[in-house]
Order: structure tokens, then C-alpha cells, then sequence
């Protein structure tokens, strides 16, 4: 459909709560495809969540297909008002977000994780997730509570700068 | 045995680490904690020195000018009390470990971090720390990042801190998000997990 700019920091959306979806009417499905599409128009993003394009709705979508840090992978995926119902074995590791230009963190994430929402069909999804795409669901569910990476380091020294240098 | 404070700042090349722990090493001083980082292009160092007896600040001194003037930076260095050294060694040796007790005289406290970002402006890092100041916390370490493009720069700043213990921490975060949302930047603070594996 179409590739959106991805708002960075300090847009007021990307603090914000979302609202839910609700029942998928072809406006649901308009906004998946075009967070597909926006997710697809830069290589190394493995995730993307309304509130990035600017519509504070919760629904985001993840693909880790060939990442070489994935266990679990469920491909491309886009869930409306998700809920995760179980998580466990937490690990820390380094990640970045398209919405914060410059800073990766180390952030605390649970390794296993349950989590439920609707599909692009309106169909009732139960995903079991491991590894990266449970790492990269987290994240994405943050963003629906207005939660960015930065809310979660692990320490004071928890940020990198992207620059490399001299 | 005589600690010194000793900072250094000059713009960032190689060589600097090398030249200044050099002249350290050739006069017998041992480097006891030490911060060196970048910031904003200048190579920033601060370290606690412990010195045999014949070296004094003077002695300090003459040996780190040449690198100092070699690298052109600036230098401090200021003789250091050992009180503190002592109250951290105290705070250690009663620091609870498994299975013992904290000692009752000591007020509780734990370790939270708190993360703040938003527009940079001036007065963000002074009305977090001025709230936390006011709710009995002890900043312990931050770090800050300005990222972004010039015309819509973020801050970003990470906290380490210290808070007196149990519902009194909850209400000091509380505090500190609130002078954060007045001044119109995001606030999130949480309990250090220090999970044992």
C-alpha cells in the first residue's frame, strides 16, 4: 500500500498509550499492510508498531525471517490488540529502534513468551515466540504502551552511540 | 600512603591513556578507580591516585606536565581525604550479603535506574536531579546523549541513584516523573533487579 515515515524522537505519539483496534475492517488491514511495507523499506528492521507511523492503534507487525539470531519464526506477522500471557528466562542483550536515531541499549527481555492478539483476518492468534522474534514482539508490544528501549537499559551505562569513532 | 584526585581534558587522540598512566607507573602510583571517556570530542579523564610515600602533589605534577603538554591538555590535581575512602570500604564491609542481616543504624536503601529523554533544553538535568535531591536520593552515576538532528535534538540522560528503601523509593520515583512531565520530557524509573543465578 504504502511506506510511511517512521516518526523518531520526541514525537508526543511515541509516549503515548494506544488504543485498541477492535474488530479488522479494511482500515485495520490498510494499516498492516502499510506497517508491512514501511517494515520492509529498511533492510536491518525486523519489526514495526503503529504508533511509528503515527497512528496511536495497537497493532504492529514483526518479521525476523533469516535473522541469524532467531530460534522461533512465524515469517511476517501483523497482531492487532496483543497481550502476552506468559514470559520467561529473561537475558540482556543490545537492540535499536528505527524511532531513536544514534543510541542501541542493553535491555532485559524474556527468552520464551506467550502472546495472543487478532490476526490480519480478524482470525484469534496464540504465538509461542523464542529468541529474537520474542526479543523483537516485546519491543514492539512497548510501543503500544508508549515504552521505548530507553525506558528499559539496564544501567546508567546501558547506551551506546551508534557513531563509530575515530 | 596519600590518595590524589587527578583530571585531565584535551581533544581526543591516541596516546593519551598511555602517556598519563606512564608517568604514573614510573613514579610507583597505583591507579585506584578511574571514568575516561569521550565527551563531545575531548578526551576526558578522572582517576584516584594512591601515591608511595616520597610523592607528593608537586612530584605528581612535574611528572604529568610533559604529557600534558605533549597532548595539551588540562590538568588538576588535588589531594584527596581519606574519609571518603574509608566510609566506601565501611559501606562494603557492612554491605548484606547472603543470607546476613542489614544493620539496623544504616537507613535501607536500594538501587533504581531512571531513564529521561525528550526536546533538549536547558534545565532538564537540574529539575530531575532537584526533585530526586528532594526525595532523599543519591545520584550515584549518569550518563547523557544528545542524538538526533540539530533541529530536533533529543536528550537523553540515564541515572543510576540510590533511594531510601521500600514505599519511600516508590514515592521518590513518583516525584522525579513528575518534575519530568512538567518540563514536558518522558520519565521512567524502575527497581535495579539484582536476580542471583
Amino acid at each position: 500500500m504504502a511506506v510511511r515515515p517512521v516518526l523518531v524522537l520526541p514525537h508526543r505519539v511515541l509516549s503515548a498509550v494506544a488504543a485498541p483496534v477492535g474488530r479488522v475492517d479494511d482500515e485495520a488491514r490498510a494499516l498492516a499492510e502499510d506497517l508491512l511495507d514501511t517494515m520492509r523499506a529498511s533492510p536491518a528492521c525486523v519489526g514495526l508498531a503503529a504508533p511509528q507511523i503515527g497512528l496511536s492503534l495497537r497493532a504492529f507487525v514483526v518479521d525476523v525471517t533469516g535473522h541469524r539470531k532467531a530460534r522461533s519464526c512465524h515469517g511476517p506477522f501483523v497482531l492487532f490488540d496483543p497481550a502476552i500471557t506468559a514470559s520467561e528466562d529473561p537475558e540482556v542483550a543490545r537492540e535499536g529502534c528505527m524511532s531513536v536515531p544514534d543510541l542501541t541499549g542493553d535491555v532485559t527481555r524474556a527468552r520464551r513468551l506467550t502472546v495472543v492478539g487478532t490476526g490480519i483476518d480478524g482470525e484469534r492468534l496464540t504465538l509461542e515466540v523464542d529468541a529474537f522474534e520474542a526479543r523483537a514482539v516485546q519491543h514492539e508490544f512497548d510501543h503500544l504502551d508508549g515504552l521505548l528501549f530507553l525506558d528499559r537499559v539496564a544501567g546508567s551505562h546501558a547506551l551506546f552511540e551508534r557513531k563509530v569513532y575515530r | 600512603m596519600a590518595r590524589f584526585s587527578l583530571s585531565a581534558l584535551g581533544a581526543d587522540r591516541p596516546g593519551i591513556v598511555a602517556g598519563v598512566s606512564g608517568a604514573l607507573v614510573d613514579l610507583g602510583c597505583n591507579l585506584e578507580d578511574s571514568t575516561m571517556t569521550i565527551l563531545r570530542g575531548h578526551f576526558a579523564i578522572l582517576l584516584v591516585v594512591a601515591t608511595p610515600p616520597q610523592v607528593d602533589r608537586e612530584a605528581l605534577e612535574r611528572a604529568l606536565t610533559p604529557i600534558a603538554d605533549a597532548f595539551d591538555l588540562t590538568l588538576a590535581v588535588r589531594p584527596l581525604s581519606d574519609a571518603a575512602v574509608r566510609a566506601e570500604e565501611a559501606d562494603r564491609a557492612q554491605a548484606p550479603g547472603p543470607g546476613s542481616q542489614a544493620q539496623a543504624s544504616v537507613e535501607a536503601r536500594e538501587a533504581w535506574t531512571i531513564a529521561v529523554h525528550g526536546a533538549d533544553r536547558p534545565g532538564i538535568v537540574h529539575a530531575v536531579t532537584t526533585a530526586l535531591a528532594q526525595a532523599r536520593g543519591n545520584v550515584v552515576d549518569v550518563a547523557t546523549h544528545v542524538v538526533g538532528e540539530p533541529d530536533s535534538a533529543v536528550y537523553v540522560m540515564t541515572l543510576r541513584v540510590t533511594l531510601p528503601a521500600g514505599k519511600a523509593a516508590e514515592a521518590a520515583a513518583r516525584h522525579v516523573g513528575e518534575a519530568a512531565s512538567e518540563l514536558g520530557v518522558h520519565c521512567t524509573t524502575h527497581r535495579d533487579e539484582a536476580d542471583l543465578l
